[in-house]
């Protein structure tokens, strides 16, 4: 994985590179194989937010196990900011949040972000800050003394995001991080990203929900059955179709037909008029308060 | 880019976490308070007074439940232990920050071996006191019975507390091999189980091919003794009287025997889990 990506003229590695990435898993008795990720080549650079976008199953946890060196891949390789995966230090510089996290439910949440903070290095007078700004950071301070096991799916993914934080890497892997969380969990999740974002961090981010991506990601790859289908900008991806739409107060429809008839007389066409309805996500997001609800045990 | 080295300090991280896992479980509770109401129990299990011999059977009932609830428990916690990462996916998070497998594997093992540890030092420090108190007592009731010389050597009942954990440190490092190849947990405990088995009555078979003298027996079961360790080595301290306390030369053969097993089979468990896919 010496070669130098886009990036590497600078001489500054990419945050992630995936070269040909293959991964088979047997399954069944007669040696049956199902090819979970199929030649995957991407590039993410320091500093971006990075969406893997795609179906359930179509090899998004796989490509993230196969960069973490959780799995061995087939063909192919990857490397973390120049390191291939598979060497403990290629490790060192990534927060990982698993999809679906579960964590020692004997341990409390303090005790919980300490062991893996230990586990990085991280001991005395340091470990304590960092501990306590992470769990401030991602809104348990005042849940952190309880056992994981009492945790609701919200405060599992909070918990976990302060793991990953802890050792303060610059590269983030969050693998549904919004996945079962409520739509106000979620947009505080994505405040968050785009504050780590700001402070310089490298974020790689799988969903199979788009509309929250969208608005996150600088760039975005979509997965299908394990192959790339499509890969690039944001803006340039989901961006200008070359059409233009209006919003205003409703209008009587006297008015609206001389908006149409206007139009006609220079040879245009008023194509679609209809009520700007709210999103429901707007709704609940307008009267479910924010802030730590869930995490102060109680409500 | 420096390198990551392997850390005692990481592994004994683990090893500390497994046991704290293992602390907060009824199961593991309840086999150490039954193991201690056992050894303590023993007591009340004959109604009558006859000195030495008396003293001797509450010492065999103390190391029984030591070796077999031990067994369970090591057996037991090692499985479990090492699949309750695996399953619950926390050895997904575990092994995505700059640790070796090397020393999951070895914290795993250290854990359970302190588990254990902490099980034969509570027994055999129970047994101790059970066996000073009763034999005050016996020796007030009857001052004939107790021989002056056959008094309870406590350096003879920590020595078999000892012989008791290296037994455990050996089963559990064989186990947690099977943990790391096998698929499920119930087949690890049952393997475990099979190989305590094979392990204790390995010296047997070789005496019966022997005693028979067919060769095809005798390679399968030399085979056998040179792969699994014997067991029976472990009966160091079958007594309670000073004047059979071993030769420190023969304590620490055994000692060694016990930590090479181990390790032999903790450098296969690093090997096999190296190449898992988690
Ligand atoms: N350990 C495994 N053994 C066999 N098949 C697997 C394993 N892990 C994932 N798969 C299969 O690989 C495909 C991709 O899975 P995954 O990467 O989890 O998808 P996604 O995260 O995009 O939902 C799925 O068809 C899944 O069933
Ligand atoms: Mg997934």
């Amino acid at each position: 994985m010496g070669a130098p990506g886009p990036e590497g003229a600078a001489g500054v590695p990419p945050a992630i590179e995936i070269r040909g990435l293959v991964k088979d898993f047997a399954v069944g008795l007669r040696g049956l194989r199902l090819r979970a990720v199929d030649h995957v080549s991407l590039t993410v650079r320091p500093g971006e937010v990075f969406g893997l976008l795609g179906p359930n199953g179509s090899g998004k946890s796989t490509t993230i196990k196969l960069l973490l060196g959780l799995l061995e891949p087939t063909a192919g390789g990857c490397a973390i900011f120049g390191v291939p995966s598979g060497r403990v230090e290629a490790r060192r510089d990534v927060g990982y949040l698993p999809e679906a996290p579960n964590f020692y439910r004997f341990l409390t949440g303090r005790e919980l972000v300490t062991f893996y903070g230990r586990l990085c290095g991280l001991a005395g007078s340091g470990l304590r800050s960092k501990l306590e700004e992470v769990v401030a950071l991602v809104g348990l301070a005042g849940a952190a003394d309880r056992r994981v096991g009492t945790y609701s799916k919200g405060m599992l993914q909070r918990i976990g995001l302060a793991q990953a934080l802890v050792h303060d890497p610059r590269l983030l892997i969050l693998d549904e991080p919004t996945a079962g969380v409520d739509p106000v969990g979620s947009a505080e999740m994505a405040e968050l990203i785009l504050a780590l974002k700001a402070r310089g961090k490298t974020v790689l981010i799988t969903s199979h929900l788009l509309g929250q991506i969208e608005e996150l990601c600088d760039r975005v790859a979509i997965l299908d059955r394990g192959g790339l289908v499509a890969e690039g900008e944001v803006a340039e991806l989901a961006g200008a179709t070359g059409r233009l739409s209006f919003e205003t107060e409703v209008l009587p429809p006297e008015e609206i037909a001389a908006l149409r008839a206007w139009l006609e007389s220079r040879g245009r066409r008023l194509e679609a008029v209809a009520p700007a309805r709210r999103r429901l996500e707007e709704v609940f997001r307008t009267h479910v308060g924010r802030g730590p609800r869930d995490t102060e045990g109680g409500r | 880019m420096n390198a990551v080295r392997f850390s005692a300090l990481r592994a004994w991280l683990i090893a500390g976490n497994t046991l704290r896992e293992a602390s907060r479980q009824r199961f593991f509770q309840f086999l150490l308070l039954l193991a201690l109401a056992l050894t303590l129990g023993a007591r009340w299990l004959r109604d009558f007074n006859f000195g030495a011999p008396e003293l001797k059977f509450l010492a065999d009932c103390g190391f029984g439940a030591m070796a077999f609830l031990g067994a369970a428990l090591t057996i037991a916690a090692t499985a479990q232990l090492f699949f309750s990462e695996v399953e619950n996916r926390t050895a997904l998070t575990l092994l995505a920050k700059p640790v070796w497998r090397a020393e999951f594997v070895l914290g795993k093992l250290l854990g359970v071996a302190a588990l254990s540890a902490v099980f034969c030092a509570l027994l055999t420090g129970l047994l101790s006191l059970t066996l000073a108190w009763r034999e005050a007592e016996l020796s007030r009731l009857l001052p004939d019975a107790v021989a002056p010389g056959g008094g309870v050597s406590h350096a003879m009942v920590a020595l078999g507390g000892l012989m008791q954990w290296l037994r455990l440190l050996v089963l559990a490092a064989f186990t947690l091999l099977v943990a790391t190849f096998a698929q499920s947990q119930l087949f690890s405990v049952v393997t475990g189980f099979l190989i305590l088995v094979v392990c204790h009555l390995q010296h047997l078979a070789q005496d019966a091919y022997a005693r028979a003298g067919s060769a095809a027996g005798l390679i399968a079961s030399s085979l056998i003794s040179s792969v699994f360790p014997d067991f029976q080595v472990f009966q160091l301290a079958d007594s309670l009287a000073a004047a059979d306390l071993p030769a420190t030369g023969d304590v620490l053969r055994v000692i060694v025997y016990a930590l090479s097993y181990a390790a032999a089979a903790a450098g296969l468990a690093v090997v096999s889990f190296r190449r898992r896919e988690i």
